[in-house]
């Protein structure tokens, strides 16, 4: 018995390994190699040791792109906390057969593809679309609101995607919470804010870590939402390397913003492990 | 459990035994609406050839997915002049052997021969277009005749523009009296400040559908492909298609041949059926780009030779300029369009 399960092991772990060589080690390999290398004018790659890919990242006009990609994902953070607490909260309140329930609601968008649920904000926030129509019909507003084509539309698409990210850690982490610290604090007369603040934040930092990882990090990235709901006129981290392996076909440029961007993450890992978070707990749900 | 691993093994045998008689196919890889799927599916059932389809929305685009795929993953492509010349440069396209096409000689000789590929060994034009702006009569009153109107503050989000660096910034060049491929920097900086004051009129950036933009009133001025602008006066007739004095960028999407196509008798056939009059008429109709086969000039209906922005003149086309490969200047132009984002 001991034998088979050895190879069963084997058949199983295989797979992944190979997925993580072949899919995930060497393609970010070869965008580390391709990163210090030249480009041609049409495209193509020059195999030419260069330092210049990463020295122009630092040209005023790149700097201003990477500010802002990080206020924008600094502030779907910041927006998915401030609506997560509370919803966590609450739900943790609730019996087990009603958790169950909330929480798979929080799963449903994802059967929808995301691309087709930016399409569908567009027919909602438009300047004709159902928000402003109705809020014209009711004379609630004399003119159209700005809802969308700006950084206002990005970010209810940013918070509207990623809000499941933050708000599943965040819930595995508040039941870890005992029931019994809860009542005890309140006994001991502790109002909500300090129970909130002295209890449930300390024991929830492994999950909010863990959530504003999952949820800035794609918030860097995701051009998709930032071409439809921002019309494409305000560019961030993920249209700029876009950019670069497509109109500017300038790969080993794309490939250096890229491998900073990494970079960047890393040290926010870092920067959690030196604050005392565990590195399981990133993974753990 | 040795049974089990037995099992899972003749599982994975057997699922090697599928292979099915090869169907003739041909593998196309075109813009996204360009070519309507009835004639797709009339081409199938006429000649039993499946087609397998894919999109693409640049020609950037379509670059890279060519140059990552395997060879011989795509039969047919559709690059625009400038593309044709880089992708001969990288040496990615096959000759195209004219003798196998009997319709050629449809072909109106006047896009024939052109600087991008001069004796159209590797490229065969299919159609043509122009940008145009396109202004919704309703919204907007004042006289357009020049890019520089577009300046003027009361168009305070009211602009669409197509997501293309190369021809926004060209018409900028154009507007301050340039040549849309200008790589002179100060030119080029004179562009770039030039779209910064055009900055708050831009409600968006969009290549898929600006004209859209148009029906639904989300803007009242857009610059776009004549195809849209000609879809959006057909749709409202109260939309006005202007092409501005300084000029305006011309693109003519070819057939070509990328390195290594395996389905080549059926490609022939494909091009072929394309160049048939009543075939080019359907595709036209659909997709009111400027018709370059003769024979389908003369069948068209009124309403697409009557329509300007979709029948362009030949005196108007001819004020109009290539998109050129600029070279590493393209780097210039990149940088300029993370400046105006």
């Amino acid at each position: 018995m001991k034998f088979d399960n050895k190879i069963f092991k084997f058949i199983f772990i295989v797979p992944v390994i190979i997925y993580s060589v072949f899919l995930i080690a060497l393609p970010l390999l070869y965008i580390f190699w391709i990163s210090f290398l030249k480009n041609d004018s049409y495209g193509g790659i020059i195999n030419v040791f260069t330092l210049q890919n990463y020295i122009d990242i630092f040209a005023d006009v790149y700097i201003k792109i990477f500010l802002r990609s990080f206020l924008i994902a600094l502030g779907t953070t910041f927006i998915c906390i401030l609506i997560s607490y509370p919803f966590v909260l609450a739900v943790s309140h609730k019996n087990k057969k009603i958790q169950q329930i909330l929480m798979t609601l929080v799963m449903v968008p994802f059967l929808t593809n995301s691309l087709i649920r930016m399409y569908g904000f567009t027919v909602l926030l438009r300047k004709y679309g159902v928000i402003n129509q109705i809020l014209l019909n009711t004379s609630l507003i004399n003119e159209p609101l700005e809802l969308m084509y700006n950084t206002f539309g990005i970010m209810i698409g940013m918070v509207y995607t990623l809000l499941p990210f933050m708000i599943l850690p965040l819930y595995s982490s508040v039941l870890t919470i005992e029931k019994p610290i809860l009542e005890a604090a309140n006994d001991l007369g502790a109002s909500k804010w300090q129970t909130f603040k002295k209890i449930i934040l300390p024991q929830t930092l492994p999950g909010l870590f863990n959530g504003s990882l999952m949820v800035f990090t794609p918030a860097l990235g995701y051009f998709f939402i930032v071409d439809i709901l921002g019309g494409g006129k305000i560019m961030i981290l993920g249209n700029l390397i876009k950019n670069q392996f497509l109109t500017a076909r300038n790969w080993p440029f794309g490939a250096a913003i890229s491998v900073f961007l990494i970079l960047i993450t890393s040290i926010l890992i870092w920067g959690y492990k030196k604050i005392g978070g565990k590195m399981d707990d990133l993974g753990g749900m | 459990m040795k049974k089990i691993i037995l099992v899972f093994l003749m599982l994975l045998i057997l699922t090697g035994c599928t292979k099915k008689e090869e169907q003739k196919h041909v593998n196309i890889l075109n813009w996204s609406s360009y070519i309507p799927d009835s004639v797709i599916r009339n081409f199938e059932k006429e000649t039993n050839i499946k087609v397998n389809y894919g999109t693409y929305s640049s020609n950037e685009e379509l670059l890279a997915k060519v140059s990552n795929a395997k060879e011989g993953t795509y039969d047919l492509i559709f690059p625009s002049d400038y593309m044709i010349e880089i992708m001969k440069n990288r040496d990615m396209l096959e000759k195209i052997d004219k003798t196998k096409l009997n319709n050629i000689n449809n072909l109106n000789s006047s896009y024939l021969n052109l600087e991008y590929d001069s004796n159209n060994d590797y490229s065969l034009p299919f159609i043509a277009a122009s940008t145009v702006i396109s202004v919704n009569r309703d919204l907007v009153k004042d006289s357009i005749t020049s890019y520089n109107d577009l300046l003027n503050p009361k168009y305070k989000n009211d602009i669409v523009l197509i997501d293309d660096q190369r021809i926004i910034i060209g018409m900028a060049l154009l507007a301050n009296g340039y040549d849309m491929n200008s790589t002179d920097e100060k030119e080029l900086e004179v562009a770039k400040e030039w779209l910064l004051q055009l900055k708050d009129n831009i409600k968006a950036y969009d290549s898929d559908s600006p004209k859209n933009f148009l029906i639904t009133k989300e803007v009242s001025i857009a610059v776009l492909w004549n195809a849209e602008g000609a879809l959006a006066s057909m749709e409202n007739n109260s939309i006005e298609n202007i092409f501005p004095n300084e000029g305006f960028a011309l693109s003519i999407d070819n057939f070509a041949i990328p390195k290594g196509a395996k389905n080549k008798e059926e490609l022939y056939i494909f091009i072929d059926y394309i160049l048939r009059p009543d075939v080019m008429k359907e595709i036209i109709s659909s997709y009111p780009y400027k018709n370059i086969n003769k024979e389908t000039d003369k069948i068209l209906n009124d309403d697409y030779l009557n329509n300007k922005a979709a029948n362009i003149p030949d005196e108007i086309y001819k004020q109009g300029s290539f998109v050129k490969n600029v070279g590493d200047s393209i780097r210039t132009f990149d940088k300029i369009w993370a400046e105006i984002k």
